[in-house]
This record gives structure tokens, C-alpha cells and sequence, in this order.
């Protein structure tokens, strides 16, 4: 009878350990995640989706990392090149301030557009609204991570 | 081109709902709920020498059934090649398996249901429960690949919610002096349990499109900065749902659950100590003034404060549970060895729903509570990575709420068990006997599991004209 005592006992101990180790192994698998994020580079505080664009520069999927201020044009000495015949030489600019997005319209031809409404002046760009410059339809989305 | 640009906005198209299959292996997940199944087998067999004296497994079936479906659900997920999270669904498997390993072992008089002819125990009807919360869970985390249905509706759902709400203080049943359960027809639920999930649907909602207002813009009261008063009117509003929820329903824990996940949320939204204070002093008030006023609120807190002072009466449960911490001690007396029942019955009434908690902490010690609880820790963490990952802001909240109400629970119900918070009546999540409550917290869980998916379907463009926009342009003006 002492045996089988003694085997239950470490049959209870075995079932504690069991449920530390499977804590163990979540935990371990936590922080390899959290790691994994820490290493990937967050200091983007946006990023920009090209959804459509119909000239192919910039390509259509591309996904641009956003410096705190981002200037959008035709012209090659913008931040991100808009080839697109409708698009000014410097058309728009993006600014993080605070804790937001927002989009200035340089006074282009044809205007930038916010969720299918033209910008006047400064207007915030929230993630998930969607840019239009030109034919080119872009995304406002967080930074990955 | 510029006509083109008025015209609304066409979103890329969509993954169809029933595409080829592409199986994608989920090995993270295979390794942790083998472990799971591991350990619930020896702490079955734990279980079955303990009561029968032999080295075998206590129920076999019920036991071999729950590990089949959990795999099952495994290999769903592996089919259905969503990329969502791993973690969750071996880590509830292991409470809701616990659970079971409870259920086994307490009286199964408790609870009896006849289905079909044939009389159910409380462990077959629990087991049942966990099969259907399962099968929801899973169905909700390879199905939902949208979340316009509760974005776009939240008023809809508030509405819903408010009435249940409603129909639970007509119609509701007095069980124990609360009015929880809600019976239409054969089928008998307790509706907070499905109110918590969508009030945070509707609070996430809320905050997320709110958030700028709520943040950016400040009036002064006294030495207060505060967010614009209009805007703190669902604050107040909140505060009197959860003193009617008290008032009428008598049910402390669902009011305290309710009240923190929304301070929680309103916090993680908008960054701002000064509205967190403010919602702690209103809770103070009400709390005082509920205790002062009511007598159902002041004797709970009387136990609360001293249950030794009528140990057969209103004490009762309370100190049971207390004597049953003792005596489990650092490793607990064993699965199976902790008091059964004294004279037919359990030594703690309504262990199955309120005390679960303290009938394994008299079997596995407090190693055994301290790892439960660290396993809800782990629904929350996931909870809130899968917030910090989601592509705006609704997701965000949406996750970190639903994973705080899960968390907020487990704590309000482990505080009362352990006489650190007055005794409430919620369940704990995934242990507790319940249909209600487990079913609420398969629905959550299976939203967590739709919204760690990466990048299925982008989040929906704001509506043009919405109060957030107006501002805007007002700004810009």
C-alpha cells in the first residue's frame, strides 16, 4: 500500500509539473514572439499602401515606410515619386504630429483626396483612410508592428 | 479623373469565403495541445487512483472524447491555412480541461439534464458545453473574416444589448436572490454573460471613432482638464447602467465586471489618467452609496469583511472556501482527495459555478491556482499582442477588450473566492459549470482568433461624414 501511495504522489507532483511545463513552454513561445517584434524596425510610425496605379510608378502593392514628414510629387526629389500625368511636381505632404496624421495639399492642380473628398488646407489621415493623388490610390496603414 | 475620384471608393476584392484548400501546418499549436493532452491523462489517472485505488483513468470516455475534439479543432485550423494566433486555443483547452477534470469529480447530482431520454450528469452535461464552445470557437476563428458586421452596427448591437438588458429585469428569474437567468421556452441563459461581449463591440466602436475628440480636445472643470462634457455622457451612462444592474438584477459581479473593462478600455483608447480617476470616483460613490442603501450589496460586503461573524449562515461559502485553501496548502491534497461532501453534499454550496476555484486549490495547492491564474495571464498577453498588431484602431480595442473582460473576470470572481474582493457571482472563464458562460467565452475567444489574422481583408474606410471628418475639415478651414 505504500508503494501505490508513494506512486500517487508523484503521479500529483508529475500532473503539477505537467501544467508548469506547458506554462513554460507558453511562455517561452511568448517571448520569442515579443522578441521577434522588438527586433523588426518600429520606428516607422506609418506606412503607405499603394492600393492602384494605373502608370506602374510607383507599382501597385508597394508599401512605403513614412518619415515623420513625407513629401508625395512628380518631381524625383520627393520622398515618394508619383509619375502619374494628374500629380503636380510637389503635390502633397505628410506630417506626424503628435499622435496623428495629416495631409497638406501644396496647392496641386488637381488636388489630393481623402476618402474621395478633396483636401483643402491641412487635413488628418487617419490609418485605413485611403490618398488619392493623381490615379493613384494609396492606404494610410500602421507601422507592421 | 477627377469625377473618378468622387466616386465611392471600390475596396480591392475580397478572398472568396470558400476558396482551394490550402492546409497550412500549425506545429506550435500540435506540440502545446499534445502537452495538454499529456498532462489532462495524468491528471486523470491522478483522479482515478484516488477514488477507485487503481492506476487508470477515471473517465475514460468523457476524457478521450474532449482530447479528440480538441484535435479536431486542430486540424480545422490547419485546413481552413488561416495565419491566426497558436497560443490561445491549447491554453483554454487546458482550463476548460481542468474544468472537466472538476466536474468529474464532484457529486454529479448537482446538475442533471435529460436529453433525448437519456439523464445527463453534471460532468456529461459540462462536457457537452465545452464540445459546443469548442465547435464555436473554431467555427468563429475560420470563418469571420470580416469585421464590418460589428463595426458598422454598434449601435445596433448597444441597442441589443440594452435590450436584453431589459427582458432580463421583466422576465428574469430570481435564483439566490439574483436575477440572472433569463428562460424563453425550453432554452434558459444568463444574458450578462453575452452583454459583456457586446459591450465591448459597441465600446470599441465608440472609442475608436471618438478617439481624436476624447484626446485632443479639453474643457476646464475646476482643476480638471477634461474631454468635451457631451462626450463624457456615455461615461455617466455607463455608470448608471452598472448601479441599475446592481439595483434590479442584484448582481455586483456583472456591474464590476461591466464598469472595469469599460475604464480599461476608455484608457487604452485615449491615454488619460484624469477620466480613469474620475470613473474611480464615481465607482467609490456608487459603491458606498450602494452599500449604505441596499441590503443585498451591505450583507455581501459584511462577509466579506468579516465571514467568521456568522460561519453557518451568510459566512458560509465564504469560509468553506477558505478551510478548503488551507487544507490544499503548497501542492494541494490531489485531484480527487480534496472534501467531497459532507452528508450528501458539497462542503462548499454552488462550488461548480462560484467556487471552482477553491475546490483545486484544496486539490492542487496554490502551484495549481498560481499556474491557472498564469494561464488566464496568457489570454490577456495574447490579447493585447494581437491588439498592439491589428491594423487600426477599432481591431485594437476590440482585441484588448475582449481579452481584458476574460481577465477582468477571472480576477473578480479568484478575488472573491479568496475573500479579497466581496463574493460576486460570475463565473470563472472556461472552469465554471455553465452553458452561458462558456458559450460567451468561446465567442470571444474565436473573435480573438479571426482578429490575429493578418491582413484578410483591410479595415473598412471611415464613413465619409462622420463626426471625426467634420472636425477635420472644420480645422482645415
Amino acid at each position: 500500500m505504500d508503494g501505490f501511495l508513494l506512486v500517487l504522489w508523484a503521479v500529483r507532483l508529475l500532473f503539477l509539473g505537467l501544467i508548469y511545463l506547458f506554462l513554460f513552454r507558453v511562455i517561452r513561445a511568448l517571448l520569442r514572439d515579443l522578441r521577434a517584434a522588438a527586433r523588426e524596425p518600429a520606428d516607422r510610425p506609418g506606412r503607405l499602401v499603394i492600393i492602384e496605379s494605373p502608370g506602374g510608378e510607383p507599382a501597385a502593392g508597394l508599401s512605403y515606410g513614412l518619415d515623420v514628414i513625407t513629401a508625395l510629387g512628380r518631381d524625383v526629389n520627393n520622398a515618394i515619386v508619383i509619375d502619374d500625368p494628374f500629380a503636380s511636381a510637389d503635390h502633397a505632404v505628410l506630417t506626424y504630429r503628435g499622435r496623428s496624421w495629416y495631409i497638406e495639399d501644396l496647392e496641386s492642380t488637381n488636388g489630393s483626396y481623402v476618402n474621395g473628398r478633396r483636401v483643402e488646407g491641412v487635413a488628418p489621415l487617419g490609418f485605413g483612410d485611403e490618398l488619392q493623388i493623381g490615379q493613384v490610390r494609396m492606404r494610410l496603414e500602421r507601422g507592421l508592428r | 479623373m477627377i469625377s473618378d475620384a468622387r466616386a465611392p471608393v471600390r475596396l480591392p476584392p475580397l478572398p472568396g469565403a470558400i476558396g482551394p484548400i490550402r492546409p497550412r501546418p500549425r506545429w506550435l499549436e500540435f506540440r502545446l495541445l499534445g502537452l495538454v493532452a499529456v498532462a489532462l491523462v495524468v491528471g486523470s489517472i491522478s483522479l482515478g487512483a484516488t477514488v477507485n485505488g487503481r492506476f487508470s483513468l477515471f473517465d475514460t470516455q468523457g476524457l478521450l472524447i474532449y482530447i479528440a475534439a480538441l484535435f479536431a479543432s486542430h486540424a480545422a485550423q490547419v485546413l481552413a491555412g488561416r495565419r491566426t494566433d497558436q497560443i490561445l486555443l491549447p491554453t483554454v483547452a487546458l482550463l476548460g480541461g481542468l474544468s472537466l477534470l472538476l466536474m468529474q469529480r464532484l457529486p454529479q447530482d448537482l446538475v442533471t439534464q435529460t436529453l433525448f431520454g437519456t439523464r445527463f450528469g453534471l460532468a456529461q452535461v459540462q462536457l457537452i458545453w465545452l464540445l459546443s464552445a469548442l465547435a464555436m470557437a473554431t467555427t468563429i476563428g475560420i470563418v469571420v473574416r470580416s469585421d464590418r458586421w460589428l463595426r458598422r452596427y454598434k449601435y445596433t448591437w448597444a441597442a441589443a444589448g440594452v435590450g436584453l438588458l431589459l427582458l432580463t429585469f421583466v422576465f428574469g428569474m430570481e435564483i439566490n436572490g439574483q436575477r440572472l437567468t433569463l428562460q424563453l421556452g425550453p432554452v434558459s441563459g444568463q444574458p450578462s454573460e453575452l452583454l459583456k461581449v457586446i459591450l465591448v463591440v459597441f465600446l470599441a466602436g465608440y472609442l475608436s471613432e471618438n478617439r481624436e475628440l476624447l484626446v485632443e480636445q479639453d474643457s476646464r472643470v475646476g482643476p480638471l482638464r477634461l474631454p468635451p462634457l457631451p462626450y463624457l455622457a456615455p461615461m455617466v451612462a455607463m455608470w448608471a447602467i452598472a448601479l441599475v444592474i446592481v439595483v434590479i438584477q442584484k448582481d455586483l459581479g456583472a456591474a464590476l465586471l461591466f464598469f472595469g473593462v469599460f475604464l480599461s478600455m476608455l484608457y487604452v483608447a485615449t491615454a488619460r489618467l484624469s477620466l480613469v480617476i474620475i470613473g474611480l470616483i464615481l465607482f467609490l460613490l456608487g459603491s458606498a452609496l450602494m452599500a449604505m442603501l441596499i441590503t443585498h450589496v451591505r450583507t455581501r460586503v459584511d462577509i466579506w469583511i468579516d465571514p467568521f461573524a456568522d460561519p453557518l449562515g451568510a459566512g458560509f461559502q465564504v469560509v468553506q472556501a477558505l478551510h478548503a485553501f488551507a487544507r490544499g496548502g503548497l501542492l494541494g491534497v490531489g485531484l480527487g482527495a480534496g472534501l467531497p461532501e459532507i452528508a450528501g453534499r458539497p462542503p462548499i454550496p454552488e462550488v461548480h459555478t462560484d467556487f471552482p476555484l477553491a475546490a483545486l486549490g484544496e486539490e492542487l495547492g496554490i502551484l495549481g491556482v498560481v499556474a491557472i491564474l498564469g494561464l488566464y495571464l496568457v489570454v490577456v498577453e495574447r490579447g493585447l499582442r494581437i491588439g498592439a498588431a491589428a491594423a487600426d484602431d477599432f481591431r485594437s480595442l476590440l482585441a484588448i477588450g475582449l481579452s481584458l473582460v476574460i481577465g477582468l473576470q477571472a480576477f473578480i470572481i479568484a478575488a472573491g473566492n479568496l475573500k479579497v474582493l466581496p463574493l460576486t457571482g460570475v463565473t470563472l472563464p472556461f472552469i465554471s459549470y455553465g452553458g452561458s458562460s462558456l458559450l460567451a467565452n468561446a465567442l470571444v475567444i474565436g473573435l480573438l482568433l479571426a482578429l490575429s489574422d493578418k491582413g484578410v481583408e483591410p479595415p473598412p474606410l471611415p464613413r465619409v461624414g462622420s463626426r471625426w471628418r467634420r472636425i477635420g475639415r472644420r480645422g482645415a478651414a
